[in-house]
């Protein structure tokens, strides 16, 4: 909200700079987003200050209520605009019926009015200053009230209007043409306003189009009323039609305030355009006027939860500077508040001691530090990437959006799993993912764009998928990719590009690391190559924990990729450490070495060998590595070559070639039996 | 022949050996098994017997002179090699070495976790909860009604299953009063939604949330954590301001700013517990009260490393990421 210094300074007498008032002001909780100089024609120099009003102060949205604040914060008087009592000039030809929805509607009949006339110019230019366009002379001045008070004011063409005036609820489907000029259909639960025929306006949000004040109007009907909080709330946006009327009813207008409003429009209007005044109809429903609120403050409870020492008199004094009246109880300690009229947010004793607090100043509140309570095991444990050894292995921590474009979504998930956003920003994150791969796919194509296709990349988050209609399933993956180059060319050595098996290298070395063994097995995944996937479990264990692969060369094709592509998907859960980590002894004996090369099927995986060799190597087998495969010259087109070597070291004592030798033996003739292996020349 | 003449002979060839091998072969011809002092120790039997003695004592001195030239000259070859081995193996130090490269933390992340680090070190526990939540937990447990102008402040997404993304993570704080009761500690970082994007604002970011319920929970308290905080964060010297503010589940509310150059800058919001929200949680309002305050790891992150533009967050620019 926008508001002037000297509009501020003709309700409260102050003489403080425009810089220390916005000081104040913020720091009674009324936040100063911006403030202006400038020169005024009608009163020379004067700022315009931005205000930040928080939702539950809709007592100062209007200078008014900024005064008061001001006013009670330097404890000095409020001055109210003079306004003359206009008496009864003729009568009015309207009756006016209200509803409990609206407990009071104050109404004003004015004739012969001279639209013609301009406003003086001082309106007009604050009108402007505070952001508010100037339309005609009178909606001008209800604007203006509108400003100063907080009171919304409504002006209708009385010629247009057809009989008596009645608030109701719309009937279901009944339409109304608004000035913006847009027709609503509105519900059952809509207020209305409306004459003998006619929906004339959307209560406390818009009047109709119809009965608008125009150039030839000469007579009209002013509207001053207190609509119901509840029956504003969610309709403007339901509409999309929040206005300075329905944002300050739905906060809350005083409900005292009415007739003060509608006689200091009638004062301007008389003064500036003329006109007579019929009678203020003021029509009213007692019984449903905000309740008013008997608050029972206990004094020392204000210093035990805020953690002050302020004198008993020095909350009855601040409580009293906000027009909050006190009444001692027996028990000195003990005071009943009632709070005036304007205040929608004071209802329980926090409220009041906030509103202390508030006064005398945050800062008066001396801080006192928190004593330090014992570490708490907590699941930060599993929080951070940083530990895991990712980041030594080069890996660049990125955050992808949690939601992604549909076609992604689908291109890792069954359609029926996915979650779709209902309002969401743009068509590229309109769905929840159901996994982290297209994130990063992303985040690939957007450096590969950029100059930079060697990447390593790695993001820890959720996935979303639905498990039932309401039924949702949040899971926690780590996920990565790596593409170009790994390692880059050196002067001492030739460069190394990233591959399936050095990927797979960096997660066995990252389980390794938890203590956690894990195998791969042949599988398929709509986002990976089919002959170049594996799922992950953890040894021993049947159910897969991820997943691993390269891209699907079908999708490198749709993004128009030329680099390979790998990347994996794991369950974080997997990756927690085995905190149970124990020292193992390890053997100190003399190891025996030996190379052993195969010549097997191209097909047969090299799982199959090792299971075998491992198998009959005997208990004393410590280490087994492949470190050759060879297809091509000197082998048959359809066999390929495998070279592992193996170490046997025992723990007692040193082992011997010849027990060695009865092991290879095992193992080649159990190879060539079960697998046709060819033990190489 | 004459031992002198020998001897002068025998040291001339020793020192005038060219290299290593030509040494090792005058060594042998001279002090061998059948080299010439040892031919001539054998053959001391046919010297008459007076002169046997003190040829043999020559001979035997000689010998040790002249393994010691040996040694000596054989010691100048080992020393000369070393020399033109180390000289000929020089490198150019100032080529470039071989990298590893080092992979780097999400600013946010490390953000979040130096936050969480001093919070624990106090006791607080580190909690997560779901980021699909209900109306209820994001909105109504919190004071929230529906169709109230506060739930404005929050631009909602909604899913098709009628559920939301949570627009903060203070469900996790009902959440856990709701399970554990008091006294708690407790921090909840995580990912947040708001339906907002433009320079200043992401569709997704994080927040940390704090919750205290126990019976030293006063304004005053809230207010010293906080300026330990800050002051663990930013440094002994860095001002700064509590000033009220409203949200619908504390009160007092206050927002906290700290002196950035020439202004106040808004770090984080916080205050007391709202009755209501003790009370939808199970807690009896009028034994307990406590303090919540939350904040968000980007824009501690832009103030700590001087990022000027949000979306360099989740742009994932390699470029970006590689500074952290």
């Amino acid at each position: 909200m926008l508001i002037t210094a000297n509009w501020l300074k003709e309700f409260v007498e102050i003489k403080t700079s425009a810089e220390e008032l916005c000081d104040q002001l913020t720091m009674l909780g009324l936040e100063v987003e911006d403030l202006k100089y400038f020169k005024s024609f009608s009163s020379g120099e004067d700022a315009v200050i931005k205000l930040d009003i928080t939702p539950n102060r809709g007592d100062c949205f209007s200078v008014l209520g900024v005064a008061r604040e001001i006013a009670a914060l330097n404890k000095i008087p409020l001055k109210l605009p003079k306004v003359k009592t206009l008496n009864e000039q003729i009568k009015s030809p309207f009756t006016i019926k209200t509803h409990e929805a609206a407990p009071r509607y104050v109404g004003r009949y004015i004739d012969k009015i001279n639209i013609k006339q301009k406003i003086p110019p001082f309106i007009g230019e604050r009108l402007k200053l505070c952001g508010i366009k100037s339309i005609d002379p009178i909606v001008d001045i209800t604007n203006y009230v509108l400003l100063e008070l907080g009171q919304p004011l409504h002006a209708f063409d009385a010629d247009k209007l057809q009989g008596s005036i009645n608030v109701r609820f719309a009937k279901q489907g009944e339409k109304i043409s608004l000035l913006n000029e847009e027709e609503i259909k509105l519900t059952k639960d809509c207020l209305v306003i409306s004459d003998k025929e006619n929906c004339i306006a959307l209560a406390g949000i818009m009047g109709g189009k119809d009965s608008g004040i125009s150039n030839k109007t000469k007579s009209i009907l002013l509207e001053s009323a207190f609509f119901s909080p509840y029956v504003i709330r969610g309709r403007a946006r339901r509409f999309g039609l929040q206005t300075d009327a329905s944002m300050r009813f739905e906060r809350g207008v005083d409900y005292n305030l009415q007739k003060t409003a509608i006689e200091r429009a009638s004062d301007l209007i008389k003064l500036h355009l003329g006109g007579s005044f019929g009678p203020i109809q003021e029509v009213s429903k007692k019984s449903h006027f905000p309740k008013k609120k008997l608050i029972s403050l206990d004094c020392t409870k204000v210093n035990k939860f805020l953690g002050s020492s302020i004198s008993n008199q020095d909350i009855l004094k601040t409580l009293r500077s906000l027009d909050i009246t006190t009444k001692p109880k027996k028990d000195l300690d003990k005071i009943t508040c009632e709070v005036p009229s304007w205040r929608f947010d004071l209802s329980i004793e926090m409220d009041l001691i906030e509103e202390v607090a508030r006064l005398k100043g945050y800062d008066k509140i001396p801080p006192k530090s928190l004593k330090s309570l014992p570490r708490k095991n907590s699941e930060y444990k599993i929080l951070s990437l940083d530990k895991l050894p990712f980041l030594s292995l080069g890996y660049n921590e990125v955050i992808t959006y949690s939601f992604i474009d549909e076609a992604s979504a689908r291109s890792c998930a069954a359609v029926d799993s996915l979650i779709k956003v209902s309002n969401p920003i743009s068509s590229t994150m309109s769905v929840m993912r159901p996994s982290l791969l297209p994130g990063l796919l992303q985040t690939f194509i957007y450096n590969s764009k950029r100059g930079s296709t060697d990447c390593k990349i790695v993001e820890m988050g959720r996935t979303y998928k639905r498990t039932s209609k309401t039924g949702v399933k949040e899971e926690t993956y780590i996920s990565g990719l790596i593409s170009g180059l790994e390692e880059k060319a050196h002067w001492s050595e030739r460069s190394r590009k990233a591959s399936f098996f050095g990927l797979k290298g960096h997660l066995e070395s990252i389980y390794l690391s938890c203590n956690q063994p894990v195998e791969f097995t042949k599988a398929s995944h709509p986002f990976l190559h089919p002959g170049k996937t594996a799922s992950i479990n953890l040894k021993g264990q049947k159910n897969s924990i991820g997943v691993i692969g390269s891209l699907d060369p079908r999708l490198s094709d749709i993004y128009d990729l030329k680099e390979d592509i790998f990347l994996f998907e794991i369950l974080a859960g997997s990756l927690e450490k085995d905190i149970s980590k124990r020292f193992k002894d390890f053997s100190r004996q003399p190891a025996v070495h030996r190379d052993l090369a195969f010549v097997v099927d191209k097909q047969l995986e090299s799982v199959k060998l090792i299971r075998l060799i491992s198998k009959n190597a005997g208990k004393n087998l410590v280490n087994l590595e492949v470190f050759d495969v060879y297809e091509g010259k000197g082998i048959p087109n359809d066999k390929k070559s495998l070279a592992f070597a193996l170490t046997w070291q025992s723990k007692k004592r040193t082992l011997e070639d010849k027990e060695v030798d009865v092991y290879i033996r095992k193992i080649v003739s159990c190879l060539s039996k079960e697998l046709g292996a060819r033990l190489r020349d | 022949m004459k031992i002198s003449s020998i001897r002068k002979k025998a040291l001339k060839t020793l020192r005038e050996s060219h290299d290593l091998s030509e040494l090792s072969k005058v060594h042998k011809d001279l002090l061998g098994k059948k080299g010439e002092i040892n031919i001539l120790l054998k053959g001391l039997s046919s010297i008459p017997i007076e002169e046997r003695k003190s040829v043999g004592k020559s001979l035997n001195l000689l010998k040790v002179e002249l393994q010691d030239a040996y040694l000596t000259k054989a010691q100048q070859f080992k020393d000369d090699t070393s020399l033109d081995r180390l000289s000929s193996e020089r490198v150019d130090i100032t080529l470039p070495g071989r990298q590893a490269s080092l992979g780097t933390l999400h600013p946010v992340t490390s953000t979040i976790r130096d936050i969480s680090k001093f919070f624990t070190n106090l006791g607080f526990e580190v909690v997560l909860g779901p980021e699909i939540e209900t109306d209820y937990y994001n909105f109504e447990a919190l004071n929230i009604p529906e169709d109230h102008p506060a739930k404005d402040m929050h631009d909602t997404f909604y899913l098709e299953n009628g559920k939301l993304l949570r627009t903060h993570t203070s469900p996790v704080q009902i959440r856990t009063m709701q399970k554990k009761g008091p006294p708690i500690r407790m921090i909840c970082p995580g990912r947040v939604f708001r339906k907002d994007s433009d320079l200043t604002h992401t569709p997704m970011y994080h927040n940390i949330e704090g919750l205290v319920i126990e019976e030293r929970a006063s304004f005053a308290t809230l207010k010293g954590l906080i300026r330990d905080f800050v002051i663990d964060f930013f440094g002994e010297k860095v001002e700064l301001r509590f000033r009220p503010s409203y949200f619908p589940f504390t009160e007092p509310s206050a927002e906290v700013d700290i002196k950035w150059k020439k202004g106040w800058l808004e770090i984080m919001g916080c205050g007391m517990v709202h009755p209501n929200v003790l009370k939808n949680c199970g807690i009896n309002e009028r034994k307990h009260h406590g303090f919540a305050f939350g904040l968000g790891p980007e824009r501690i992150s832009m103030l700590k490393y001087g990022i000027k533009d949000l979306r360099d967050f989740f742009e994932n620019d390699l470029r970006f990421l590689k500074q952290f």
